[in-house]
């Protein structure tokens, strides 16, 4: 196993209180493998691998507890210099927006061969060469010349080449990519996209693709984690995933995306309501304010990740990763395909009354219109 | 540069520094000579400016008088500029309890208003150009130290600054090789505009009578004070030096801000 993380639970604490930010992830990645991390901004995904980084914002970010085994080495335990050596050599990371994650006044043969004699005994001559050789394989043209300048004269999509070409100066095993065609343009993406998977395959680099864009991750990885409010709500191979959805969360994600092969009846179902306050000590299910399947357990019991079928031998990497989600009621595959629950006689369960987090719910809407408010004011 | 009072502030300052550089050649007269008899003359051909009470050349002292005041004033801020890097870029760098406690210091200094903080230097240093420079420069570094440490803060978020950690560089050079590069252009745009304010505290301290110390030097600031008594009989005797400090600090100011709209965008017309 290349990386394991157990339990993850990070905190930032702020002046606004502290902020749950991830509640206890656990995933594997295998070498080579490709692992997607889906979920709406502020879902976690980012911090997660911040954290697997050790680069979370100090001093408010903190790692609360958990395991980062990488190549079976704790890296939450690990001394900061070492951490350092590891960074960038072992494990790479592309930010979201190319425009702000070069440095404005360094030249790109700076920036390049910083980074590779941060970690290899070479020569400013050799070290150049390699960049020079790394330029031409993301596909700059005229490398050699294109060295010497700044940030500031390449495109958005030339400097995410130039991203990734860093990012695989010192072959690292793994590479997290932190939504890194967001900022570009969608015909940009694809190349861009494809530039990744390429390189990565040849060179068998396991990669974690952040995103929030169901598209991307669907050509990219063998693997996919969705996150909602700092858990991992579902997790399953990619066909798996958009083949057979079993969380409520999930189903929404995929139908509120638009499909060219959609049918002129088929609406998009927006998923209602809006995150759940981070700042808020989850109980229960993070999903059920906005959940058409909620039960009366939902609101109370947050449910833990598992096999559909109960008593299932899991496997939690690989192409024959078992298909685990975090759900008391997950939507059959014909509620899954009809995007809303199919019982006849099925409605949401009403929040219980008093409980902290009834505000957040969409039922607050009602509350608030209800005939004894009204008197009240 | 499509801008005009900077281009004014550019000549202001050219006029000042070729004064300054090219004294010796252009004075007519020895500054630090006189001819008694002809003490308190009014402007005239053979004196441009008229004579001082000694009978010196007012043209020749005020040309000379900017050499001290360019001097004094640049070798102040450079001092000012590099005592507050340090302290800026320590607490920027290093955070926490030290960037408190500098901060707090820095907030201290900042309290005492700077021509005051530099009396007080000069009262316990004793006179001297080197003392005023110091004096000058000391006052004006909790201003470069906090605006250095603001930048470094606010830069120490941007993505570059993460993506070379994640590169696997060092704190150290993250700071010196990352940072510190982005941050200088507040700097020197602060330091232009401080370079304005030094030759007027300089000329405060020369006119307060903490100059430097030796009464034949010409010093803009100390010929004021020479020539106050004599306001009604010989106005002419403030009104160049007088001039000469204005002009210089207008000059310096204009300059500051041009830059600062040429450098900032979201000054950009």
């Amino acid at each position: 196993m290349l990386l394991s993380v157990r339990d993850l639970i990070v905190r930032f604490r702020t002046h606004d209180g502290t902020v749950y930010a991830v509640n206890g992830v656990s995933f594997d990645l295998e070498e080579g493998e490709t692992l997607g991390l889906v979920g709406e901004s502020g879902c976690g995904k980012s911090v997660t691998n911040l954290a697997v980084m050790r680069l979370l914002p100090q001093p408010a970010g903190h790692i609360e507890n958990g395991q980062v085994l990488f190549n079976t080495e704790d890296l939450t335990k690990l001394p900061e210099a070492s951490m350092r050596e590891l960074r960038g050599r072992d494990i790479a990371m592309i930010f979201q927006d190319p425009m702000t994650s070069l440095n404005p006044v360094l030249t790109i043969e700076e920036q390049m061969v910083e980074t590779i004699q941060a970690h290899r005994r070479v020569s400013s001559v050799d070290a150049r060469a390699r960049a020079i050789e790394l330029l031409g394989m993301v596909g700059i043209p005229e490398p050699a010349g294109r060295l010497r300048n700044y940030p500031h004269q390449f495109s958005g999509g030339m400097r995410q080449r130039v991203m990734i070409a860093m990012a695989l100066a010192l072959e690292p095993q793994l590479l997290i990519a932190d939504e890194p065609t967001t900022a570009l343009d969608v015909t940009i993406q694809a190349q861009v996209l494809e530039l990744l998977q390429r390189l990565t395959k040849e060179r068998g680099t396991a990669v974690i693709l952040i995103t929030h864009d169901l598209g991307v991750v669907a050509g990219m990885t063998g693997r996919i984690n969705v996150m909602y409010a700092g858990f991992i709500v579902e997790a399953a191979t990619t066909p798996e995933l958009f083949a057979k959805p079993r969380h409520p969360y999930t189903v929404g994600l995929l139908h509120s995306i638009p499909r060219v092969d959609a049918g002129p009846e088929e609406a998009l179902i927006p998923i209602e309501g809006v995150p759940p306050d981070l700042r808020v000590a989850p109980v229960g299910c993070p999903f059920a304010p906005r959940c058409a399947w909620r039960m009366a357990r939902c609101w109370t019991e947050n449910p833990s990740l598992g096999p559909l079928e109960p008593g299932t031998t899991v496997r939690t990497s690989g192409p024959e990763a078992t298909h685990r989600v975090a759900c008391w009621n997950p939507p059959t595959a014909d509620e899954a395909a009809a995007g809303a629950p199919q019982r006849p006689g099925f409605a949401p369960a009403e929040p219980p009354e008093a409980a902290g987090r009834v505000a957040a719910g969409p039922g607050a809407n009602r509350l608030a219109a209800s005939p004894e408010s009204a008197r009240d004011r | 540069m499509r801008n005009g009072p900077a281009l004014v502030g550019a000549v202001c300052i050219a006029i000042f520094v070729a004064a300054a550089v090219l004294a010796p050649v252009i004075a007519p007269y020895d500054p630090t000579v006189g001819v008694l008899a002809d003490g308190k003359q009014g402007p005239s051909l053979a004196h441009l400016m008229g004579t001082d009470l000694l009978g010196r050349d007012e043209f020749s002292r005020v040309l000379y008088g900017a050499q001290i005041s360019l001097t004094v004033g640049v070798v102040a801020v450079f001092f000012g500029l590099a005592f507050g890097s340090v302290v800026g870029a320590v607490a920027g760098g290093a955070g926490g309890r030290v960037d408190a406690v500098l901060m707090r210091v820095t907030d201290v200094l900042l309290a005492i208003p700077g021509i005051l903080l530099a009396i007080g230097i000069v009262a316990w240093l004793g006179h001297g150009q080197l003392q005023i420079m110091l004096a000058v420069g000391i006052s004006y570094a909790p201003i470069f130290a906090r605006l250095l440490r603001g930048t470094l803060l606010a830069l120490r978020e941007a993505d570059f600054a993460t993506a070379a950690r994640a590169e696997g560089a060092t704190p150290a050079r993250i700071l010196l090789r990352h940072l510190m590069p982005n941050a200088l252009t507040p700097l020197i745009v602060q330091a232009t505009l401080a370079l304005a304010t030094a030759i007027i505290d300089v000329a405060g301290l020369g006119f307060l009578g903490l100059g430097p110390g030796d009464p034949r030097v010409a010093e803009w600031g100390e010929m004021l004070t020479d020539s106050a008594r004599f306001l009604q009989s010989a106005p002419y005797l403030i009104f160049f030096p007088g001039a000469a400090i204005v002009l210089s600090a207008i000059g310096f100011n204009l300059l500051g801000d041009g830059l600062r709209e040429a450098i900032d965008p979201r000054l950009k017309r």
